[in-house]
């Protein structure tokens, strides 16, 4: 493999030891993956932040990298953690405190400690063609395929390493002949509203694995920004999917021909009423109907998103055993502040969160047993991860529950 | 008589010790007991075996990328493999070996699962990209 003076002082130790770990991973999956050269990237974003990933070992890790002087060298945001820093959600100490140094490491390192999902809503918009290393399953697939940036499923601590070198391995979805699409799926039924993209991400993820898949029909339906959002989380959590192309909606995919990148031998599924069906099915294993939990925002809510929350909730007020969780970031809850927003969802009984998820924190230590959401990502994840029963579907439906403590259909 | 054969290395560093030879793909995260070691993954064929201070053959890793810190959890804890022989390592293990110091070689020019048995004593030379092996009984 081919490195250039930089990247052999940085190997040789030249910025310090920090970056000289950092650099030996880089080369290391470089190596794993047969690429020929690095190439410079414009941002990163560490994931894998979250105790339940790093454990105390991870934690110390991170602070002996600070303390050995690894620094970012390329905007770097941090993603999703385990705790909201701005409030006390009740949960045990001996989560919060190392969470937090956690936290403080990434930042001692000069990463932004905006801890969420979607950077791209505030400050942190990558362009169409440029290279980054971003983790974080549900952005790989947003930057990837509604931005036409490049990236690959970075893991924790290969963007950790790509945002101290300035550098990633040049394979996969940088270059161009590995973003064709693999296999096209017909549109056929009506997707209305952000639940039916999550059903239909889930689907569809479940069933290509790693391929590209190609929506075609998709472009009638004039999808928002936030639904392709929850479409490509739901890809990316049901399969391994970094990139999605519809026709008519992405940038990669003018027409199927260019989706396809001139190949012409592929398979083609219809998705009707019954693969949406069976896509709400499968992120749905609620037994009692009787609602504890509510939690929405995985991917974190726009600021759209909270208004129409906001809006719901207005002058009403959630069932008192019930908890409702709303997921945001600080950027968009500090907008929601200013705007009255914030105050119309608090003054329903329910709380707007920053930087944490219900999957990557632990509310099962809290006694929750049965979990209303709207989100295909922790629908997917939350019945393993955090043992709770769970309902999907729309944000009516979960403002609802949470209204009456019970899910209807 | 000891054999030496040459690999690629992935995580450099050198070490020795007793090999343990697993045929399947091993997921560190929630598949590997920090405090112990033992590989708890329900009905692997290591389960309820450690991996500590062996030198661990096995094909890849396998699992979410949260594994790289479990790597580095048993390194640090003292529980971990004295270093790892893979077919083909992937990032998952790489990351983590190579936070924790753990010895990783992959691509060996004869297939570790012809020439290496357990309890045979594997020097891991991830400098200079060698593997020496001492039959069980020799040394």
């Amino acid at each position: 493999m081919k490195l250039n003076d930089d990247q052999k002082m940085m190997l040789d130790g030249g910025r310090g030891e920090g970056a000289r770990i950092a650099m030996e991973m880089i080369v290391a999956i470089a190596n794993v993956y047969g690429a020929e050269d690095l190439i410079p990237i414009k941002s990163a974003h560490c994931a894998g932040l979250s105790l339940k990933s790093h454990g105390l070992a991870g934690m110390r890790w991170v602070e002996d990298m600070a303390a050995k002087g690894a620094r970012v060298v390329v905007p770097t945001t941090m993603n999703v953690v385990g705790v909201d820093r701005s409030r006390d959600l009740g949960l045990p100490k001996d989560w919060v405190e190392p969470q937090m140094r956690i936290e403080k490491g990434y930042e001692a390192m000069g990463c932004f400690g905006t801890s969420s999902c979607v950077p791209y809503y505030y400050s942190f918009l990558p362009k169409f063609g440029e290279h980054i290393a971003w983790a974080e399953s549900s952005a790989v697939v947003f930057t990837n395929s509604v931005l036409g940036a490049r990236d690959n499923r970075e893991g924790g601590p290969s963007a950790w390493a790509a945002g101290v070198t300035g550098y990633t391995p040049n394979y996969g979805l940088h270059l161009d002949e590995n973003r064709r699409g693999g296999i096209r799926f017909d549109i056929t039924c009506d997707i209305n509203g952000i639940a039916d993209y999550g059903a239909m991400g889930n689907f569809i993820g479940k069933m290509v694995g790693e391929k590209i898949p190609v929506l075609v029909g998709l472009d009638k339906f004039k999808p928002t920004t936030e639904e392709l959002v929850y479409m490509g989380a739901a890809m990316a959590s049901a399969g391994g999917v970094a990139m999605f192309h519809a026709v008519g909606v992405t940038p990669e995919a003018p027409t199927v021909e260019a989706a396809f990148g001139g190949i012409k031998d592929y398979d083609t599924v219809e998705f009707g009423k019954k693969e949406l069906e069976q896509g709400y099915h499968n992120l749905t294993c609620g037994k009692s109907r009787d609602v504890d939990f509510v939690a929405i925002g995985c991917p974190h809510m726009s600021l759209n998103q909270v208004r129409q929350i906001a809006e719901m909730l207005d002058g009403k007020h959630i069932k008192d055993d019930v908890t409702m969780w709303v997921h945001t970031n600080m950027a968009i809850k500090a907008m929601a502040r200013e705007l009255g927003y914030l105050q119309k969802i608090e003054d329903a009984g329910a709380v707007l969160t920053q930087d944490l998820c219900v999957v990557l924190s632990c509310p099962e230590v809290l006694g929750f047993h049965t979990l209303a959401t709207q989100s295909p990502k922790m629908a997917f994840y939350a019945p393993g991860n955090n043992g709770f029963d769970v309902w999907y579907g729309s944000e009516e439906k979960c403002v609802k529950a949470a209204l009456t403590g019970r899910w209807e259909d | 008589m000891s054999k030496t054969v040459n690999c690629r290395v992935v995580s450099k560093g050198v070490a020795e010790g007793e090999a343990l030879v697993c045929s399947k793909p091993i997921g560190f995260n929630f598949g590997v007991d920090i405090p112990t070691g033992k590989i708890i993954e329900h009905g692997h064929e290591l389960e309820g075996i450690s991996i500590k201070d062996k030198v661990l053959i096995f094909p890849y890793g396998k699992g979410s990328t949260g594994g790289s810190y479990v790597v580095y959890q048993v390194a640090v804890e003292g529980t971990g493999p004295a270093a790892i022989i893979n077919l083909n390592t992937e990032v998952i293990i790489a990351c983590g070996a190579i936070m924790g110091g753990i010895p990783v070689v992959d691509h060996m020019e004869e297939n570790p699962y012809d020439i290496i048995e357990n309890g045979d004593w594997v020097k891991v030379d991830a400098v200079n990209g060698t593997v020496t092996i001492t039959k069980k009984g020799e040394n």
